[in-house]
């Protein structure tokens, strides 16, 4: 065995002891359950996970004998856990004692590195089963205090007393000549996982999957018989599974039976084979079957006595499977019946044809037939329809697909008719949700990379948006089968939202693809704690929930409706009403300072009422903004909430004359609009968490509103002031003024300056006019690069939750810290560094041995970029393929990745990122006609010196330098066309370079990094704020610029980066100097 | 060929305005109408060859998601939410999806839209022409 194999073992009994440690000491504090709830509640959920745990590593190994005893107490502890089951005495002895067996198996398997004998542990699953069963209800007995005897404890309980057989409904028999493999629904799930059939030995179906829907028939009246288990032969799955097992046994006790006389072990191995079959008999409570069984192993093996027992079996199996399950069907109706022979032929077909053997097309037709027919009588025309998409399968894979639609359609249709899916005890919503569970890591990998895909330039769209909306509904299925409502609910949300994309045929936008990454990265997280046994964090999921809820709003650039119906103060009816129009309209209405009421109208069956009302709201008087349907017995009323100028009184005139009776029109009430300052106190504090001011304030703000507002009015105003001045000639009114004074200049005068003087007051009213646009359009682009601001602990926290988990999958326990996220970032940076920390965690994490324990990551923030610091305590490398792509990654965006190896052990990441979407205070500079923009924060001082104060340093390779200071000198450094470094051709700047100048050189002096350089330049034009934009396509290698910006004027400038330029200067020349 | 459209809707106004609306649309017809879920699954007995259904989910007798989870096994029409809760993302339109709903739009003012022929005129016939081309 390998070395690989080795360690697992070791693990697995190193865990497990630990498990069973954990477990010991739950029930040791849970004693006899009289602690306070919370108490109880915190051992339980500590027992539960142990137990959860030791089954999972059991799984792993393939220990299916171990792996059931550890499922049934798993499932006990859960009804205690989640049904409300009262802890008992009885409970903790029967746990005690899976404790005690639990941990002799441990050794044992860990000795032996192979699963133990079942029967050792019969008297454990018994009492466990019996346990479940009476706490349950499923056997229709009451549960009573049923303290265990010292006897108890000391012997295995009795096996359940068996039911007469002809009290359980009959199933078909075994069709000749088609295949024996068992088709319960366990082994559907089987099939869909993908997963090598399982022998049908000891198997154990998932709760949901097999939900137990027959029951016994209603005990005898007075006196009560004591609390009996319910027998697995009543159990439909477990039916199924005995009888694939008993088909086979019986099968190879034929063949055995025909080799006797060549065969000398042919006693011996028929011995095998019917104690296997009596111990699967025993447990399922199918007494005729033990007795016929007994009697064969307690004689003499011999050919005699085995023709007797194989004779013997067939009868029983006749009376235990009987009637086919069709015939049944049709006596009582039930369509879950009646499909029930076309489930079992469908799931071994799958089986076959997983194994490669095609299906025979006659055998399916006839599977599909026997659906169709099954399917008519009830008009379930899809579900025909996705039976014809198994016809029409070619491969295993499109097969298992088609499958898995069927069962999705019957999942509907249980949805529909579940008494009826619970009395044939077929549950296809729980298989689906338990299959989809199963391979959730699966589907949201899938879904990541469908998502990537959407998001770029997908030749074939709508076949991703169908591979998304799969992934998103297995999802979906995978939370109900968890009961984590939210998610599943989220997961259809964005189906939604997808979808709505998707008929505009655009690519979804930033902030939905954010909600969507948010959502894979939450699901994984709780869907590994689930796996982990852990309660999961579902506090995210919850905000997400929230962003897509108000993710329209803030596409259509609106307040959101939550904050509409806080400030109108909106009734509960209206609570989520609000579409983004009548958003747009409310707040129109509010900035126009109208009022808002709420009228009751009764005019669904009144048409004329109902014409002049509508006449009413589209003459201009109220505008309706929404409205709600009330029902009051028969009559279909409505609440619409108006926006109108009218005062209360003139409404109700308004409303009088629309209805004089003020029977069917009447308003109930008039709304308040609260100021901003005015609302509810208890929200959180959005100055100083910013994750709640995103959460609130997705929208645009009522404070933007008004800036558009302010800018659209004053544009018009500046429009309408520029075309009268344009639409002046001043030379015609100057030659007219002369005409009426007869050329005579002197008598002109006056008027001509009156006139020049009136025109130039006009222009200057124009610039203060821009002035003032200007300045709105600057708090606008603050006020918007704000609501694209999150703090970088949005991605982080997440981040930390993943590389903990992530490190306790592989057996690790790294621990995360972090500096700096507080920082503001823009949500496309954000993006970028999720996913590259992401990638490099991942690499880093999977080193195994060498995989770090410790990380931290420091996040610094200056006018130009984001770096973020990563160091951990794992191994050294060279590189990687990963980092490779980081690398190519950030190259995109103008950044980089570096790596530096720590003394002794660990690494450091210096992730370098420009930043984008920031505004930036910038001072604007021309050279040679180029605009560009320097951060003001980096610059020293701006200088226009006398005399020619550069000088040329030889040493330096020719290096121009500019004394600044008595003591200092510092590097000149041009910008050239398209920011090319050309240090040994910089000039200083002269007369006629540009108006400020004035014929001296100015140069501009800025400094980073402990380092400054002179940068000579033509124009001063002004001090700006500009936002900035990120460098794309070839523009991101220009050297030395941190973006572009949109300059006043309708100018683009190119946005400097004094770390670049000093790095630069300093590799050239050196840092500056100081004498 | 125009596709044939049903109507759900419980307020007679509304179904009124969705037909003129639709009467707008060369390449639909309104063939059948109803006030309630339950109507609308009697009338998809009696009327074949149903292309859409444009479904509102508050009414009585039988709501809009009751009525999707019986139409979606019986019916091929696609079937369209049209409801002011039905906002893009919200709880409403999740469970409609969930329940089969082939598309979702919000009606932006309720019964009395004036703006259905304006901005929700433009999405709605969008969808109905994706749903039926699908």
């Amino acid at each position: 065995m390998s070395d690989e194999m080795d360690e697992i073992w070791a693990l697995y009994a190193d865990d497990g002891a630990q498990a069973l440690d954990a477990m010991e000491t739950a029930l040791m504090a849970l004693g006899d359950g009289s602690g306070t709830p919370e108490d109880r509640a915190a051992h339980v959920g500590a027992l539960f996970r142990a137990v959860h745990t030791f089954k999972g590593n059991s799984r792993v190994l393939g220990l299916s004998v171990v792996e059931s005893r550890a499922h049934h107490s798993e499932d006990l502890i859960g009804l205690v856990r989640d049904q409300g089951v009262p802890w008992d005495a009885e409970i903790k002895d029967i746990l005690l004692l899976a404790a005690d067996t639990l941990r002799a198996m441990l050794e044992e398997t860990a000795a032996t590195r192979a699963d133990v004998d079942g029967a050792t542990s019969e008297g454990l699953m018994t009492r466990l089963l019996d346990k479940i069963a009476r706490c349950s209800g499923a056997s229709g007995a009451p549960e009573t205090a049923h303290p265990p005897t010292a006897e108890a404890l000391a012997e295995p309980a009795a096996d359940p007393a068996p039911e007469p057989v002809a009290a359980t409904e009959p199933e078909p028999a075994p069709r000749k000549g088609k295949s024996r493999k068992a088709a319960d629904p366990a082994a559907v799930a089987e099939f869909l996982s993908d997963a090598a059939p399982e022998p049908a030995a000891e198997p154990q179906p998932e709760p949901a999957a097999a939900a137990p829907a027959e029951t016994a028939p209603a005990p005898a009246p007075a006196p009560a018989p004591a609390p009996r288990a319910r027998r697995l032969a009543d159990d439909p799955a477990y039916r199924d599974i005995f009888k694939g097992m008993s088909t086979d046994t019986r099968a190879k006790l034929s063949a055995l039976y025909s080799d006797d006389a060549a065969d000398a072990d042919a006693p011996a191995k028929a011995r095998r084979e019917a104690d296997g079959l009596r111990h699967a008999a025993q447990q399922m409570g199918l007494d005729d079957w033990v007795a016929a069984l007994d009697s064969y192993l307690a004689g003499e093996a011999t050919a005699e006595t085995l023709a007797q027992l194989l004779l013997r079996l067939d009868d029983l199996t006749d009376q235990t499977f009987g009637t086919p399950a069709a015939v049944a069907a049709a006596e009582n109706g039930n369509f879950f019946d009646a499909i029930r022979g076309f489930l079992s032929e469908i799931a071994s077909i799958g089986t076959d044809f997983s194994l490669g053997d095609a299906p025979d097309p006659e055998r399916l037709g006839s599977a599909i037939a026997t659906l169709r027919a099954a399917a008519a009588p009830y008009g379930f025309l899809r579900l025909s329809e996705a039976g014809n998409t198994l016809l029409r399968a070619t491969s295993a894979a499109e097969y298992r697909s088609a499958e898995l639609r069927l069962y999705e359609e019957l999942g509907a249709i249980e949805a529909v008719m579940p008494d009826a899916a619970l009395a044939a005890g077929i549950s296809p919503r729980a298989l689906v949700q338990s299959w989809a569970a199963e391979h959730v890591f699966d589907t949201l990998a899938t879904l990541e990379s469908t998502l990537e895909r959407l998001r770029g330039a997908t030749p074939n769209r709508d076949k991703d948006h169908a591979q998304l909306e799969h992934s998103l509904r297995l999802v979906h299925h995978a939370c109900a089968h968890y009961h984590i409502d939210m998610a599943g609910q989220l997961a259809m949300s964005l189906i939604d939202l997808f979808s709505r994309v998707q008929s505009t045929g655009l690519a979804p936008d930033a902030i939905l693809t954010h909600i969507a990454r948010g959502f894979i990265d939450t699901i994984e997280l709780v869907f590994d704690a689930l796996y982990q046994g852990e309660t999961p964090d579902t506090q995210n999921l919850e905000k997400l929930f929230e962003e897509a809820a108000n993710v329209c709003f803030v596409q259509d650039g609106l307040m959101t409706a939550s904050a509409i119906e806080r400030r109108l103060g909106l009734p509960r009816e209206f609570h989520r009403v609000l579409s983004p129009e009548s958003v747009r309209a409310a707040s129109e209405a509010i900035e126009a300072g109208h009022r808002f009421y709420i009228i009751r109208a009764d005019i669904n069956e009144d048409e004329a009422m109902a014409e002049n009302f509508i006449v009413w709201l589209s003459s201009g008087l109220a505008r309706p903004i929404t409205n709600v349907t009330v029902f009051q017995g028969e009559a279909t009323l409505f609440d619409f909430l108006i926006a109108t100028a009218l005062d209360e009184p003139s409404l109700a005139e308004q409303l009088a004359r629309l209805d004089p009776a003020a029977r069917k029109l009447r308003m109930t009430r008039a709304l308040s609009i609260l100021q901003e300052a005015d609302e509810p106190a208890d929200l959180p504090d959005t100055d100083t968490d910013p994750a709640a001011q995103a959460a609130i304030n997705s929208g645009v703000t009522p404070e933007m509103l008004e800036s558009i507002g302010e800018i659209a009015a004053s544009q018009s105003m500046i429009s309408h002031m520029l075309t009268g001045l344009a639409d002046h000639d001043l030379m015609d009114s100057i030659d007219a003024v002369m005409r009426a004074n007869g050329q005579d200049w002197r008598r002109a005068r006056g008027q001509v300056r009156a006139m020049l003087s009136e025109f130039s007051t006009r222009l200057q009213e124009v610039t203060q006019m821009e002035a003032q646009l200007v300045g709105q359009l600057t708090q606008l682009q603050e006020e918007t690069v704000e609501i694209r601001s999150r703090a970088i602990s949005s991605v982080i926290r997440p981040l930390e939750t993943f590389v903990q988990t992530y490190s306790r999958r592989n057996r690790r326990e790294a621990q995360f810290s972090c500096s700096g996220d507080e920082l503001p970032l823009d949500i496309t940076i954000l993006e970028t560094l999720r996913k590259l920390l992401r990638a490099l965690f991942v690499m880093r994490l999977d080193l195994g041995p060498d995989a770090p324990q410790s990380i931290h990551i420091a996040f610094h923030r200056d006018e130009e970029r984001v770096l973020a610091i990563v160091e951990d305590d794992g191994a050294v490398i060279d590189g990687s393929p990963v980092l490779d792509d980081i690398q190519s990654t950030l190259a995109r965006s103008g950044g980089e990745i570096r790596r530096v190896a720590l003394p002794g052990k660990g690494m450091r990441f210096h992730i370098s990122l420009p930043l984008a979407m920031v505004v930036l205070d910038g001072m604007v500079v021309g050279v040679k006609g180029v605009r560009y923009v320097v951060p003001v924060d980096a610059i020293r001082m701006i200088l226009q010196p006398e005399g020619d104060v550069a000088f040329t340093v030889s040493a330096a390779e020719g290096q121009q330098m500019l004394r600044i200071a008595e003591n200092e000198i510092v590097a000149i450094h041009a910008l050239a066309s398209a920011g090319q470094n050309q240090p040994k051709q910089a000039q200083p700047q002269g007369a006629g370079h540009g108006t400020s100048a004035r014929g001296r050189g100015v140069y501009v002096v800025v400094g980073a990094q402990g380092r400054s350089v002179a940068v000579p330049v033509d124009e001063l034009i002004g001090q700006q704020l500009v936002l900035l934009r990120p460098l794309r396509g070839v523009l991101s290698r220009v050297q030395n610029m941190t973006g572009i910006a949109l300059l006043a004027g309708g100018d683009v400038g190119m946005v400097v980066s004094a770390n670049m330029l000093c790095a630069a200067s300093g590799d050239a020349a050196g840092p500056s100097l100081r004498m | 060929m125009p596709y044939n459209v049903m109507i759900v809707d419980d307020a007679a106004m509304m179904r009124l305005y969705i037909a003129s609306f639709i009467k707008t649309l060369p390449d639909f017809k309104v063939v059948a109408q109803a006030a309630n879920g339950q109507e609308a699954l009697d009338k998809l007995a009696t009327v074949s060859d149903v292309d859409l259904i444009l479904l509102d989910i508050e009414m009585p007798v039988m709501d809009g998601l009751e009525f999707l989870r019986h139409a979606k096994l019986k019916t091929r029409a696609k079937i369209c939410m049209l409801s002011s809760v039905a906002v893009s993302g919200s709880a409403h339109a999740a469970k409609a999806r969930e329940l089969g709903a082939d598309g979702v739009v919000a009606k932006p003012s309720g019964t009395v839209s004036h703006d259905l022929e304006e901005k929700t005129g433009d999405e709605l016939a969008r969808t109905m022409r994706t749903l039926v081309a699908a």
